[in-house]
């Protein structure tokens, strides 16, 4: 293995050519391809009621373990993509908001209960809501965005929730990291009750 | 180089490079780079350009993933068709691919991706042709000199190819690694959900 020094080493060189790239110059004015992937990575943190939500499947994927914990965070944002694809092409989904509170309140309290179903039955309940989710987004994006590094932003931005969560909950391994792991289950699902009772 | 490849971690600060070059501002097709030169101008085309990035990391990864690790055939294939269809631009009856079939592309090989399916070597070859065909066909130089116009489309030709098996030959330490062989196929459902956003966008234009 190489040392962290050393890998600090490779790192830094490329964290600094980041920087100095023209495209990261435009500070006031983040318009075209990195306006769009801005604009799509911020999108899905701007509601507490979506993050909720996806650090809950990261959650619940790392929690039931196995193969549960790549299959959710693959399911979901391919289904959340459909979903938005419904909203960018003005599909109607009645119930969109109760859908996204209620993805809170079900994510969090599976979390919470410990609760073990077959991995199909976890993928499809994810699956439900990332419409739901997908849709939401869909209706909100902008005509302007540039579609490519909106979608990128958007994509990677909801992926990273999801590690998230999943980091949360390889917690599960001690036994005071599985109580706080279903302590994230329980304040996940007030969110999502919050929401629906709009008190949020 | 080899180094490299022995220390997958050391494949994360190229990511980071890959990931800056996709937010490159200037992402036009046809775009040369000033100061780059003509061959390093078509070098970093395929590179600014993001549905060009999302078909050659989508057929890294594909191809990363075949156990054995085998470059030769695709080779036979994506080296030639790229040569083909960049050379094919060179007509100017060519004005680029329609997007969605770009998109529809970068889709079909992340979902093969996604899934992890263990391809024939006859399917192999023929998505790194429809690939190769795809980017090449839209990867022309609208204006230029002959020997400018070369140049840059071998650029272009050296970039397909390095990116496709630098991405194939990094993917393939995932071979034995469970954490990594899940990162590919979640990189693989990010590149089916952007391409699927995407294509709504492009149809609601």
């Amino acid at each position: 293995m190489t040392s962290p020094r050393n890998r600090i080493a490779w790192l830094m060189p490329c964290i600094l050519l980041v920087f100095v790239l023209p495209s990261t110059a435009d500070a006031h004015s983040v318009t075209g391809s990195v306006g769009g992937f801005l604009t799509g990575f911020k999108h899905p943190l701007t509601g507490l009621d979506h993050i909720v939500a996806m650090l809950a499947v990261g959650l619940w994927g790392a929690f039931l373990g196995g193969r549960a914990m790549w299959t959710l965070p693959v399911v979901f944002p391919v289904v959340m993509a459909f979903g938005g694809a419904m909203g960018v092409l003005g599909i109607p989904l009645p119930g969109v908001e109760i859908g996204i509170a209620l993805s809170g309140i079900v994510l969090g309290a599976v979390v919470a209960l410990a609760a073990k179903p077959p991995l199909w039955v976890a993928a499809v309940i994810v699956g439900i809501f990332a419409i739901f989710h997908g849709h939401a987004h869909g209706t909100e994006l902008p005509e302007a965005a540039n579609a490519m590094t909106f979608a990128i932003g958007f994509v990677v931005s909801t992926g990273l929730l999801h590690l998230s969560g999943i980091a949360f909950g390889l917690l599960v391994r001690w036994p005071w990291g599985r109580i706080a792991v279903r302590a994230g289950g329980v304040a996940i699902s007030l969110v999502g009750f919050a929401f629906l009772f709009k008190f949020l | 180089m080899s180094r490299i490849f022995r220390h997958p971690h050391r494949v994360g600060p190229l990511l980071i490079l890959l990931v800056s070059l996709v937010l490159q501002s200037n992402a036009h097709a046809h775009l040369t780079v000033e100061g780059a030169g003509e061959v390093g101008s078509g070098a970093l085309h395929p590179l600014m350009t993001p549905v060009h990035v999302l078909i050659l990391l989508g057929l890294g990864l594909m191809l990363g993933q075949r156990v054995p690790l085998d470059l030769k055939t695709p080779l036979q294939v994506l080296a030639p068709a790229s040569a083909i269809a960049l050379l094919a631009t060179t007509t100017g009856k060519i004005g680029g691919v329609y997007p969605p079939i770009l998109i529809g592309i970068a889709m079909g090989i992340a979902i093969l991706v996604a899934l992890e399916l263990k391809i024939r070597a006859v399917v192999c070859r023929l998505i790194c042709g429809v690939a190769a065909i795809g980017i090449g066909l839209d990867s022309g130089l609208e204006t230029g000199t002959a020997v400018v116009v070369l140049k840059t489309l071998a650029g272009t030709w050296i970039s397909m190819n390095i990116v496709t098996y630098y991405t194939a030959i990094c993917a393939s330490h995932a071979v034995g690694k469970p954490w990594a062989k899940t990162g590919i196929r979640v990189i693989g459902s990010w590149i089916i959900a952007i391409s699927l956003l995407v294509l709504a966008f492009s149809l609601r234009k």
